[in-house]
């Protein structure tokens, strides 16, 4: 009889074994802002130009070595469900901008922090989000009056200005290598610019990771680098026309499960004879047609490449349907689905395909200079996998960028220029209100501080210092005044040149007070038993004990 | 014990035991759920087995994902969850008033009442305060054009409980017009025809109406145009694709020309299909450069979608079912089964068709649509369980318009009519009743006011002075409810305040019903093997 009739009262007894419920200010708020502060101390070393990497090892044994906040957030598997909200919003950073996911959750742990703060000093956490919302409101209202004269104008298609608006976030992932990658990024997003620049896709940007050489070898490449060799011998063509094939290159079949009837010898040997014939004939039409590229989505027949040889044809094998769907963009040809004659409508072009060896590996290298502006590949060059793939996530945050700029060019300027200016004005504006609300803004203010406090602390610099002189120089109405982290000093930054992309910032701020909002919302957790499966995160067999 | 005798294992609670098992379990119910009211209640986070985070302030989906246990909570639960089913809200408020009513019974009871006296009294209680909801409702006139204003009132105020404010407001304009939209004089309204879509996308506050459709998947050509003005719409249910005979057929060649011979016979009653889909095509844009669309329920496979590309035609394929009946009431036009009598009439008309890319998902926007029967509520968010939380809160809106239109008279909200009729009850009911069954009108008097009691309480305000304030008013004939920042009375109708009818009487309802079921148990008797684990 016993738990039958002792039903201990309250939540707990009614819900299924294994559930947890927190509740209250001690058990759920405080503890969600623990966890929050505990993520973003992680990422904040992170933050800026002279952050720190991190090595994160994730469940599949693989080694990432990153400062992208992006990255490290999705590769630690967070469990704790308030510290998961943050993480979601930077996931949402990074899809919408690519960039600022460190910002987003750097800041969103500082407000929280603050947040703490004003709870432990009696304020309701309603309270503390209606302060918040206001205060994101006005940041925005504020962030608009910083914009850089004259920064919406903007030639697209003049690498000048897009390094310009490129450096901050390239430099904040590569730091000191922007000056060599900002140029190729910017050449690689121009070239596939097109006229409407809105519509400008990512995808068409294209990374190749070959291992070897160095970060002065990187290149670029207008077309596709493909990272197979070419199917037959012929290895290199010049201004060719191209046909796409998207199924194999190889005899037709049928769908439905076909048998070869043969009562003879004759007719064994006549079959095979016109088997010959057939394929020979698709070929020769193909070849009439003026292409000396075949390309095959699928399998390429033995006999089919027999008489592809025969008839001077290249040959290359594309099995992603994606990567195929590229190559067509890139010569501007159309994916027939059967093998036989093209029209000449559906033929692309190609300046140059050649197979090279790069670094040990066969790669082919499509190339298309004239007027096929679709796609363009960066070739990155590095010594290890590692910094080939923090490579790739700078190309990829620069490329995003370049994006971004596309729908809107306006910038603020960066080296927390902009933060101090924000953090000034909103503290002015904490006066004005009356209500309790006032702290709340007062310390959203305070939290603009953490970004010039962690790019200094980074940079090994004396933040303190380095903050009251931020202060001390915008108060007297340098408004453009931010760290210069070499020289450790205060600079302009027109002089230095650093400038943030304006949307990369709002959407940073806005996903992070979200989120911060969100935390502080929840009063109450119920967490059901973790779902069953083979346990993940056991102790990978003692790192130091082998 | 009997039972002890017949099965020696069973586990039995009588008497006040078993009473007071029930009490405690609805009151521990209500204690979980009380924090939810109102616009000021907080969030709850519920964290599933597998880790994913689900935020909400609504009491159904709440209770849904609790799994609770206990049998008695469980019975509270389900008539939590059928209020929602009939009327779409209201479920937080039905547990709140179980609760109380089983707490102010509690009290008479351990003075030694019996239960039965106390049901007796909720009964007539139930039945005058239904009466009275009669009368204190407020009629509204619906006729053909329905009142925008008073239907988003009363979105207003059911969004406002599940949502921030400045989204809350956004939604209301948003579910109001969808309703409306969907709305054919003399026909029940169908709230499936609006479609509920969502994007990871941008914020919450990006939120909006589309009078026409999304649909989640994009065309699979890439030669087809990504955005196409003054569409035919062909809605269809054919398939465009090879299908393998049924019987177990195989072919038979001798040479490579009869096998090429074979393939094309295989493909060409598709390709007629195709055909003449392509012939209509050709037939409505003669001449001008309106474009086609068709919208496929069945496959089309690749050839196929390459000759429609080909002939200019954007294809989609596997459409949802569901929004074969929308693009219908949207577009106009009729859903065809076949391609064999294709006549221009069973064509439906948008201004614009265009695909959304993003990341890896596709969506098709139809729009600009001329008579919409049909609209899409297009829910944006940067996650999912933002997105979540926005999805039940418009059900819930849709729910609470469509109830308006139907009972044509809404309730003053925010406390005002709980603290009516307990006063009703209290001043003029209960003299007419006779004997012991008084105390269980005044037991269900004092339950209703938990609704303003805990709207109090959420907003920080104190319970007893809010509730002296309320009574004063409405003992002096003014019928007021709750101002949550003040803690003042105001007047809900000036606010805009407004319930549904219909939830509120499905509470008075459901509510004593459960409560009544739930004090006469006088036994709770657990037997079976399976019912506790092995120990």
């Amino acid at each position: 009889m016993v738990g039958f009739s002792m039903q201990p009262y309250g939540i707990q007894s009614m819900l299924k074994e294994g559930h947890r419920h927190l509740s209250g200010l001690d058990e759920a708020v405080l503890k969600n802002i623990e966890a929050c502060k505990q993520l973003s101390q992680i990422t904040r070393t992170s933050y800026g130009p002279n952050g720190m990497n991190k090595m994160v090892i994730n469940h599949l044994d693989k080694l990432f070595v990153t400062n992208d906040a992006g990255t490290i957030v999705n590769e630690l598997e967070v469990q704790h469900p308030a510290a998961k909200l943050l993480v979601l919003a930077a996931k949402a950073q990074q899809e919408e901008i690519g960039d600022g996911a460190n910002l987003t959750i750097s800041f969103a742990g500082e407000l929280l922090q603050g947040a703490e703060e004003l709870i432990r000093m009696g304020i309701h956490p309603s309270e503390i989000v209606t302060g918040y919302t206001k205060a994101i409101n006005k940041t925005i209202e504020l962030l608009e009056e910083l914009l850089e004269e004259g920064s919406e104008n903007m030639d697209v298609r003049n690498k000048d200005e897009v390094i310009l608006r490129m450096r901050s976030a390239v430099a904040s992932k590569q730091f000191g290598l922007e000056d060599i990658l900002c140029p190729l990024i910017a050449e690689g997003c121009i070239q596939v610019c097109p006229k409407n620049p809105a519509n400008f896709n990512v995808d068409n940007v294209r990374v190749a990771k070959l291992l070897g050489g160095g970060l002065l070898n990187c290149s670029i490449v207008q077309g596709m680098v493909l990272k197979s060799d070419a199917v037959g011998t012929i290895k290199k063509t010049e201004k060719a026309k191209v046909a796409v094939f998207v199924s194999g290159v190889d005899t037709t079949a049928t769908e439905t499960k076909g048998t070869v009837l043969i009562h003879s010898a004759e007719q064994l040997e006549n079959y095979a004879k016109t088997e010959e014939a057939k394929v020979e004939e698709l070929i020769k039409a193909v070849a009439e047609s003026g292409a000396k590229v075949i390309v095959s989505g699928g399998s390429v027949g033995e006999m089919a490449l027999h008489f592809c040889e025969r008839y001077k044809l290249m040959v290359l094998k594309i099995s992603s349907k994606f990567e195929l769907r590229r190559f067509c963009r890139t010569t501007g040809a159309v994916a027939m689905l059967k093998l036989g004659q093209p029209n000449p409508d559906d033929l692309g072009h190609v300046d140059s395909v050649s197979v090279e060896e790069i670094g040990g590996a066969r790669v082919t290298v499509v190339r298309n200079e004239e007027g096929g502006n679709s796609v363009s590949t960066v070739v990155l060059r590095g010594s290890t996998d590692s910094i080939l793939d923090d490579l790739e996530r700078a190309v990829d945050d620069g490329v995003n960028t370049y994006k971004a700029m596309c729908r809107d060019s306006r910038f603020v300027p960066g080296a927390a220029a902009t933060e101090i200016e924000l953090a000034r004005r909103l503290k002015e504006f904490s006066f004005k209100e009356t209500g309790l609300d006032q702290y709340a803004i007062a310390k959203f203010a305070e939290s603009f501080e953490m970004i010039p406090n962690t790019l200094a602390e980074n940079a090994g610099l004396n933040a303190m210092e380095i903050i009251s002189s931020l202060y001390a120089e915008h108060a007297s109405g340098n408004t453009k005044v931010g760290i210069d982290l070499e020289e450790g000093a205060c600079k302009d930054v027109s002089i230095m040149n650093i400038w943030d992309l304006y949307v990369t910032k709002l959407f940073a701020l806005k996903f992070a007070a979200d989120a911060a909002c969100t935390v502080l919302r929840v009063d109450q957790i119920i967490m059901a038993k973790p779902a069953g499966g083979p346990r993940r995160g056991q102790q990978p067999a003692g790192m130091d004990e082998d | 014990m009997s039972i002890r005798v017949l099965n020696p294992n069973a586990e039995v609670l009588n008497k006040s035991a078993a009473l007071h098992m029930n009490i405690n379990a609805a009151k521990g119910l209500q204690d979980v759920l009380k924090t939810n009211l109102g616009p000021t209640g907080t969030i709850k986070m519920l964290v599933g087995g597998a880790g994913d985070i689900k935020l909400t302030k609504d009491g159904n989906t709440l209770l849904k994902e609790m799994q609770i246990q206990n049998p008695t909570a469980i019975m509270i639960a389900r008539t939590a969850v059928a209020q929602d089913d009939t009327s779409g809200d209201g479920t937080t408020t039905t547990v709140l008033f179980i609760g109380e009513l089983m707490k102010q019974s509690e009290r008479y009871i351990d003075e030694g009442m019996h239960p039965r006296v106390l049901v007796d009294g909720f009964e007539i209680a139930k039945r005058a305060v239904l009466q009275f909801l009669e009368k204190f409702k407020t009629p509204v006139v619906i006729g053909n054009e329905p009142d925008k204003e008073i239907l988003k009132m009363v979105a207003r105020t059911t969004l406002r409980t599940k949502l921030y404010e400045s989204l809350a407001d956004q939604l209301t304009d948003i579910v109001a017009n969808a309703v409306i939209c969907i709305r054919k004089p003399e026909e029940p309204i169908d709230l499936f025809m609006v479609e509920i879509m969502h994007m990871r996308h941008k914020f919450d506050v990006d939120t909006q109406l589309i009078e026409g459709l999304v649909l989640d998947h994009g065309s699979r050509h890439p030669d087809m145009k990504r955005r196409a003005e003054n569409c035919h719409i062909l809605t269809c249910n054919v398939s465009l694709e090879y299908e393998k005979s049924e019987i177990n057929a195989g072919f038979f060649y001798s040479s490579a020309e009869q096998r090429e011979a074979m393939v094309a016979a295989e493909r060409r009653s598709v390709d007629e299909r195709v055909q003449k889909i392509i012939d209509l095509k050709n037939k409505v844009c003669a001449g001008n450069d309106n474009n086609f669309v068709i919208i496929n329920q069945k496959g089309i496979d690749p050839p196929s979608l390459d000759l429609l590309a080909r002939a200019g035609i954007i294809a989609l394929r596997r459409a949802k079912r569901r929004n074969m009946e929308r693009l219908v009431l949207a577009c106009g036009g009729e859903a065809v089964n076949s391609v064999d009598d294709l006549t221009e009439d069973s064509l439906g008309w948008a201004g614009l068709v265009y695909e959304h890319v993003l990341g890896e998902d596709k969506y098709t926007f139809v729009e600009n649509v001329k008579h919409p029967h049909s609209c899409t509520i297009l829910i944006k968010g940067p996650n999912d369980h933002t997105i979540a939380q926005i999805k039940d809160a418009v059900r819930d809106g849709l729910r609470a318009v469509k109830n308006t239109i139907e009972d044509e008279s809404v309730v003053l909200g925010a406390g005002a009519f709980e603290v009516a009729a307990r006063q009703y009850l209290v001043n003029d009911v209960k003299k007419t009743v006779q004997g012991r069954a008084q105390l269980g009108v005044q037991a269900f008097a004092d339950a209703l006011l938990i609704v303003p009691k805990t709207l109090a309480e959420n907003s920080g305000l104190d319970t007893q002075d809010v509730i002296i304030s309320l009574t004063g008013e409405h003992d002096n004939g003014n019928v007021v409810g709750l101002n949550q920042h003040t803690g003042e009375a105001i007047d809900p109708q000036m606010e805009g305040i407004f319930d549904n009818y219909s939830v509120k009487r499905q509470i008075i309802n459901s509510g004593p019903v459960i409560a009544s079921q739930l004090l006469l148990v006088d036994e709770a008797i657990r037997a079976g093997r399976n019912m506790r684990k092995p120990t």
